[in-house]
């Protein structure tokens, strides 16, 4: 399951790395996020509570920001699993900035396993692509808070 | 041959007795059954299609209130055996995952919890830690050296891996004006009854002995395999089926290793364990039919005539293999040749492992994976010489007059009149006429096909086939196996009423209602005198490991078994009649329940009386005969016997034959197949109640529309099952089923005691091919092969798209 978009902040380049990076944010942004801990500098336990497909369910696991290059760019990468199955994902998360605002381009590959992917696969993707939106939403929601 | 059989019941439209109680919901299914003290199970399921497991941690489920013990691979692994299977290297399957999984759903762990809702919420306390491994996922990969490999016992994929010769191809070769070849994929699909698995365990530590109650479709081979699996005599292992069962097909003898399963979850907990398989698991982990790769090519003179077939074909068993596979490889062996005349074959099998859910016989038990192919390349060749595809049927089929014929494969076909059959299909349809309008359509632009498939339909499957596995040599170093075993004891109350006791265990197939036909026969009663029971209790039942209700085997020996005991009963009557008329039992005719002697009918008996003789009076009785009136029969078929040296088997003991003749209309936009026209002409024997056969051809032909257009057990490449619901895996309802116009010829077995054969099976293994043929023969103008199956309008229109790429 392929995953991409690209979201544009009217925030500095800086600023929207900082936020992306930041656990406090992050844990606001995620949809469903119950808890964001992090256990060594870019490294995060996570619960989070979703319902994927008529199928809710409390997923634990951890949150990465792998090869970080402030501001420009990271890897993301997020493992969970609960009673419904796993979810596994891996992002490229690039910052630009022009004309005043900073895009951020998403390009990543999802993998879903257990009962969620037998029951739910045809609509995963964009359920994916939802979250991904109601995520960056959030993120510009925190920009401006700041 | 016998003569058919002229009885006042035998060949009668009667209602089923078990209608009654099924329709107004007062059947008796497994979660019907409620025990004292019972316990609820619920089972953790692998994520993963091939991980290990390096931990579990069941703490904390253990402390959730409720819960009273949990079941790890670790106990499973302690407290019992892997089932054994006849490969040369089996792999170690038990009833759970041990060390590792190899299909999404595999159960890794058994709660048993005061209600199911508590049992369900602890497995998600369960915390497994897996570490996971590369996936195989396609059958031609997984024989690839390089594949990853499920099993390290085995060292590669390849479970099971044969050549057999029979007859001569290389001479075939010689002698053939043309080759040709087709590559066949067959999907993966499995039944989906309606009522799902069940198991309800005890276990007694004082006498050792095990109550399980369950829904198999037999004792089967299978009682004995997981008493093997528990490491107990079977003689300590009670099983007991319901009076009734919601559908079979052969996916319920999937169940076995659930059986084993919740037989430790109730030892180690000391429990009555109660476990009904819910829908979503039965998607994921309980059994389908083989998926199969099938290359196969026809050495044919330009006449038509086929002189013989090479194939190489693999099966796919998932992600172990456990019996009775690799019978999938080796079942149909004695009708390999369909209903043709070719007496030369090479053929190749391999059963391979991928990380797929695991395999059981389904619907006709790979003949329609067979079928599929050797049917598809007899068009093929039809349209390659420019013949009519019933043209180049009749010109290779079996002729009425070579029967009993012994197949090149070893199978002994006892009756049959396939052109018979075939031509009334053809009628049926008005085939020569719908020939020209199907030209007239494509003038018109549009896509008519006529889909003709012409098979053997074997009913009694003989044990023996399951040693093909083996070769001569090394079944030598064995036992050898063969039997087709069916048992029935008939007893006569003192009012002459009759109890039959049997063990062919259905699922709807209505044997109490032919049970009671032909018993009332037998013995000049009522139906409605005739009580059946037959149900498998492996405490009072007689049985051997082939019984049960498998390969559409009741119509056939199960017949067999009730007319030998009745006789048997009858035999006896006769004897204290003709004690009673001073005469001898010879001279003894019967008429309508009378007993009398033979040219003085008024000199007679009431049978009635006889009975009541029987219980009351002994002193009435011939000096040294047994009091009360009962027998039992135990039979199989004669003609059940071993390989021989040259691989050859009588793979099943009766052999029917169908005719498919289809008429479709596929739109080219839509890729949506409609049927216009459809016959389907069966030759079982003699029919013993035309009510149930034609239900029983109705359902085959229900199961196989889904299995045609439908059904697919999917999964994505890295091993997720897509469809572990109703809403992804497609079975065709009322509205997808279209009127078909059902056609009979009766062609007596001599192997039988009324000349019946079974048919429940039957269009299951014609229909998938008959419809692919119809399609192909609509889309030929555009180009379009078809090759596999479901054929889903997204496929058709795909295929269409292709094809005119390429145009």
């Amino acid at each position: 399951m392929k995953l991409q978009g690209t979201y544009k902040f009217k925030a500095s380049q800086e600023k929207v790395w900082e936020v992306l990076t930041n656990p406090r944010h992050l844990e606001k942004a995620i949809p469903g996020c119950e808890k964001l801990e992090e256990i060594e500098p870019g490294k995060y336990d996570a619960t989070l509570k979703i319902g994927i497909a008529g199928i809710k369910g409390t997923y634990k696991g951890m949150a990465e920001v792998a090869d970080p290059q402030p501001p420009h760019k990271y890897r993301l990468i997020v493992e969970g699993g609960g009673s419904p199955g796993f979810v596994k994902g891996e992002a490229l998360i690039e910052l630009s900035h022009q004309n005043q605002s900073t895009t951020v381009s998403c390009q990543g590959e999802g993998q879903v396993g257990g009962l969620i992917a037998g029951v739910g696969q045809r609509l995963i993707s964009g359920i994916a692509k939802m979250m991904l939106g109601q995520f960056f939403k959030q993120i510009g929601k925190e920009l401006k808070a700041l | 041959m016998p003569a058919k059989q002229g009885g006042k019941w035998v060949g009668k439209g009667l209602k089923r007795k078990e209608d009654l109680r099924l329709l107004t919901g007062r059947g008796s299914f497994m979660d019907d059954i409620r025990l004292p003290n019972m316990k609820y199970a619920a089972i953790l399921r692998s994520p993963y299609p091939h991980a290990w497991i390096r931990g579990m941690d069941i703490s904390q489920a253990l402390k959730v209130s409720g819960v009273r013990g949990v079941l790890t691979g670790d106990d499973v692994a302690a407290m019992s055996q892997p089932f054994p299977v006849g490969v040369p290297i089996p792999p170690k399957y038990y009833s759970s995952a041990v060390d590792k999984v190899r299909y999404v759903g595999e159960p890794v762990a058994v709660v048993v919890a005061d209600s199911r809702y508590i049992a369900e919420d602890a497995l998600d306390m369960i915390e497994v830690e897996y570490e996971p491994l590369p996936v195989v996922m396609d059958i031609e990969e997984a024989a690839e050296p390089d594949a990853p490999i499920l099993h390290d016992n085995i060292g590669s994929n390849i479970y099971s891996h044969r050549f057999f010769q029979y007859g001569d191809m290389q001479k075939a070769y010689k002698e053939a004006d043309l080759v040709v070849k087709g590559k066949f994929l067959f999907p993966k699909y499995g039944s989906t009854p309606i009522e799902t698995y069940g198991v309800i365990a005890s276990y007694n530590p004082f006498n050792a002995e095990f109550v399980i109650y369950n829904n198999y479709q037999g004792p089967f081979v299978n009682h004995s395999l997981v008493a093997i699996a528990l490491g107990i005599p079977e003689n300590k292992m009670r099983w007991i089926v319901p009076t009734d069962i919601g559908g079979g097909f052969g996916t319920k003898t999937g169940l076995y290793p659930y059986i084993a399963l919740i037989a430790l979850a109730a030892k180690k907990t000391g429990l009555t364990v109660k476990w009904i398989e819910d829908r979503r698991e039965h998607l994921l982990a309980s059994a389908t039919g083989t998926d199969r790769v099938t290359y196969m090519e026809a050495a044919v003179k330009k006449d038509g005539t086929i002189l013989g077939l090479k194939d190489k074909a693999m099966d796919n068993t998932g992600g172990y293999i456990r019996p009775p596979e690799p019978g999938c490889a080796y079942r149909s062996t004695g009708n390999h040749t369909g209903a043709y005349q070719i007496r030369n074959l090479d053929r190749e099998v391999m059963v391979v492992g991928t990380n797929k859910c695991l395999t059981a016989p389904n619907r006709g038990y790979t003949c329609q994976e067979l079928y599929f192919s050797v049917e598809r390349l007899v068009d093929m060749v039809a349209a390659e010489l420019k013949m009519d595809p019933a043209e180049i049927r009749f010109k290779n089929f079996i002729q009425a007059d070579q029967f009993p014929y012994t197949t090149t494969t070893g199978g002994v076909y006892d009756a049959g009149d396939y052109p018979k059959a075939f031509q009334m299909a053809l009628d049926k349809i008005d085939y020569k006429k719908i020939r020209k309008e199907q030209q007239q359509a494509r003038k018109e632009g549009r896509y008519i096909g006529i889909g003709l498939a012409t098979v053997v339909d074997p009913s009694v499957t003989n044990i023996a086939y399951v040693s093909l596995a083996l070769t001569p040599d090394q079944r030598a170093k064995g036992h050898p196996k063969s039997g087709s075993g069916e048992s029935v004891i008939v007893k006569l109350d003192p009012l002459g009423k009759a109890h039959v006791i049997a063990c062919t265990n259905p699922q709807g197939q209505g044997h109490e209602t032919v049970i009671s036909q032909i018993v009332a026969d037998e013995l000049g009663i009522h139906p409605d005198d005739v009580t059946v029971s037959d149900v498998v209790d492996t405490h009072d039942r007689v049985y051997t490991i082939t019984t049960g209700s498998y390969s559409s085997r009741f119509a056939s020996v199960g017949v067999n078994a009730v007319v030998a005991a009745t006789r048997k009963v009858k035999e006896k009557m006769k004897k204290i009649a003709a004690h009673l008329l001073e005469t001898n039992p010879e001279d003894i005719e019967t008429k309508e329940g009378k007993f009398y002697v033979k040219g003085s009918p008024d000199k007679s008996i009431l049978a009635r009386h006889i009975a009541g003789t029987a219980h009351w009076n002994q002193s009435a009785l011939p000096e040294g005969m047994d009091v009360g009136l009962y027998a039992s029969s135990l039979l199989s078929m004669p003609t059940s016997q071993p390989p021989d040296q040259l691989d050859r088997v009588d793979s099943s003991n009766t052999y029917g034959f169908i005719a498919e003749a289809i008429v479709v209309e596929v739109d080219p936009e839509t890729g949506q197949v409609q049927f216009l026209k459809w016959a389907s002409v069966h030759d079982a024997g003699t029919i013993l109640n035309p009510l149930l056969l034609e239900g029983q051809v109705m359902g085959s032909i229900a199961h196989a529309i889904g299995g045609t257009l439908y059904e697919e057990w999917a999964y994505d490449e890295n091993g997720q099952c897509l469809t572990a619901s109703f809403q992804d895996y497609l079975v065709p309802t009322a509205m997808e089923v279209p009127m078909v116009d059902i056609g009979h010829v009766e062609t007596p077995s001599p192997l039988t005691a009324l000349g019946s054969k079974g048919a429940g099976e039957s269009s299951t293994m014609s229909v998938p091919v008959a419809i692919a043929n119809a399609i192909a023969d609509a889309l030929a103008p555009l180009g379009v092969a078809i090759n596999e199956l479901p054929l889903s309008p997204n496929k058709i229109w795909h295929l269409i798209q292709e094809a005119n790429k390429q145009k």
